[in-house]
């Protein structure tokens, strides 16, 4: 009797899982596994809460050393230098914003882009690309997750500085930063998926993820001010999404002056980027899959 | 292959002993590793690269806050105004540390990952050597890092080196090496104790990094950090390698940081290599060594 009752229930459940693949079609996007993604992505860092900590206090540590270098080189007072370069007078609230927009490109170069990576390290990739759902929904769950963190460790990051350093920006413009940090983390996904498709493409996440991070983090205007850079650099920094929002969102924490007309401009031009790098980066992860399975290479390392 | 020299191959293995044995056994490890890095195209670009990408935006910062190429406060702190050769060469010497305390200091979990591990450890060689031949690897990676970087920084941002250090900066990095190997057992016990340890090693290494003279002397770092600073061999090597490539070899600070290095030497490895056959064994007995 038992036998038969577990033979039922096994058979129920196949039944329901071949109905649902006999009534399949396919779909542009599947929210459900997105979201299955993300509650799964975020339970596995549950699972590791020193790992959300030290990502909050990391970058502190990796900040002090130009703040202390631009101390022995210019003294304790920020250089005038600087000062008439980027408009500001106070250079460690300057690094401090940096810092707070460039760790959400980093979370989408490391988290979305490696997301596959680690997967295939765990030995999930093959069976989740088996799944009957869209490829992007797996990634976009995974981005979901990674900015839900990414939240999380900034503000421990901002408030960690605010503590230690004595920053003070000005809050009451907090609503215009949040759009503009909402823009900028959807242009950050497109970019997030086109690293993805390389990394499916070139394996080693280490290398390739290290290049395009420091590249990316090298001409943002994170450490310095735009005007630092040569005019090259400079336009290849504006195609960065978090370039544009980094500028912005320091004019607006730091003098507390909104000026409408740019902030629209920074607005669509971040509403362009965003389009940019979702159709680069849709249509370049498409790509890599496609490219990676009609190789068998799926699954290689 | 026949069976006779099939088990003759095996009982000279067994037998192997000695110091060239375990030199043998960490060089095929070292080209092992080469092989493995280059067998991902992107790694041999990168590895040309990073030595530049790291030192520009230092570079950079430096530029923005000090409008040239002299500092008169760094001047007045380290006795030079040469903040551009200051920091390339401090910043240089900082591959060189990450290539050790990263690459070896994960090089058995790296095993671990890849499923060798446990074969590794049933080989007739020092258990050590394990960590040694990974050592000899990363000295080789980040040393060329160094000379790349060097060279770079000469050729592109005209940073000045004094040629009659060269020989004496060399002997810098052969006495850190000592005090480094010390600090990369301590990161292998770690990671063979607590496995996903990459985090512990992060959080050291930056703390390692941030009291190190890298790129802003001592002097400006909060009165606590300067005592941590003090006693880490990092902080010794960096003042010495950049002192002989700067000054030459009349400075006496740069004799200070060479004394002070042969002491932490001998301490760091001593503890280095105790914790490590201690921890080791440990990890046998638990028979933790294959557990993720």
């Amino acid at each position: 009797m038992t036998d038969t009752s577990i033979d039922s229930k096994e058979d129920q459940v196949f039944l329901n899982g071949s109905s649902y693949l006999t009534e399949f079609k396919p779909v542009f996007f599947d929210w459900t596994a997105a979201i299955i993604i993300a509650k799964k992505n975020l339970r596995l860092a549950i699972r590791y809460p020193a790992n959300v900590l030290i990502w909050g206090i990391l970058p502190v540590v990796w900040f002090a050393p130009f703040i202390l270098m631009a101390t022995a080189i210019a003294g304790p007072e920020t250089s005038v230098y600087f000062t008439e370069l980027s408009g500001f007078d106070n250079y460690i609230t300057f690094s401090i914003i940096g810092w707070f927009v460039i760790m959400f490109l980093d979370n989408s170069i490391w988290g979305i882009g490696n997301n596959f990576r680690w997967e295939q390290f765990s030995g999930t990739l093959e069976p989740l690309f088996m799944a009957p759902v869209p490829r992007v929904s797996l990634l976009l769950g995974a981005a979901f997750s990674d900015s839900i963190q990414a939240v999380f460790q900034t503000s421990m990051l901002l408030g960690i500085s605010t503590v230690i350093f004595g920053s003070r920006y000005v809050l009451t413009q907090i609503l215009p930063i949040a759009i503009i940090m909402l823009v900028m983390i959807i242009a950050l996904y497109g970019f997030g998926f086109m690293v993805a498709g390389l990394i499916i493409v070139f394996k080693d996440p280490s290398v390739l993820t290290e290049l395009v991070s420091e590249v990316t983090w090298m001409i943002s205007p994170v450490q310095y001010p735009l005007a630092a850079l040569p005019s090259p650099v400079r336009f290849a920094a504006y195609l960065i999404p978090t370039t544009l929002a980094i500028v912005t969102i320091r004019e607006l924490a730091i003098t507390g002056i909104m000026n409408v007309v740019s902030f629209l401009t920074a607005l669509c031009g971040l509403g362009l980027i965003a389009i940019l790098f979702w159709t680069i980066g849709l249509g370049s992860f498409r790509y890599a899959v496609r490219w990676s399975r009609e190789r068998g290479h799926m699954g290689g390392f | 292959m026949t069976e006779i020299k099939r088990s003759a191959i095996f009982e000279r293995m067994w037998k192997r002993e000695g110091f060239r044995a375990e030199l043998r056994a960490a060089n095929a490890l070292a080209i092992k590793q080469w092989k493995v890095e280059f067998s991902y195209p992107l790694s041999v670009l990168w590895f040309i690269v990073m030595p530049i990408l790291w030192f520009i935006p230092l570079l950079i910062t430096g530029t923005a806050v000090s409008g040239g190429a002299e500092s008169t406060y760094l001047q007045g702190l380290v006795g030079t105004g040469d903040w551009l050769s200051y920091v390339a060469i401090g910043s240089a010497y900082a591959g060189l540390s990450i290539s050790m305390m990263w690459g070896t200091g994960f090089a058995l979990r790296r095993e671990q990952n890849v499923g060798t591990l446990e074969t590794l450890m049933t080989t007739p060689m020092g258990k050590g050597t394990l960590v040694w031949g990974s050592t000899l690897h990363n000295l080789q990676h980040g040393g060329l890092g160094v000379i790349l970087q060097l060279c770079g920084s000469v050729l592109i941002f005209g940073v000045q080196l004094n040629i009659w250090g060269i020989l004496p900066a060399l002997g810098v990095v052969a006495l850190s090496i000592i005090a480094m190997q010390g600090l990369v057992f301590t990161i292998v016990c770690v990671i063979l104790l607590a496995k996903q340890a990459w985090m512990v090693v992060e959080l050291l290494s930056s703390v390692l990094f941030l009291v190190a003279p890298m790129s802003y002397p001592i002097a400006v770092l909060p009165p606590a950090l300067q005592y941590i600073s003090v006693a880490s061999p990092l902080t010794w090597s960096v003042e010495g390698f950049r002192g002989f490539l700067m000054e030459g070899i009349g400075s006496s600070l740069v004799l200070n940081a060479v004394g002070a290095l042969i002491v932490l030497d001998v301490v760091f490895l001593v503890l280095g290599v105790l914790m490590f056959r201690y921890t080791e064994r440990y990890v046998r007995m638990k028979g933790a060594l294959s557990q993720f």
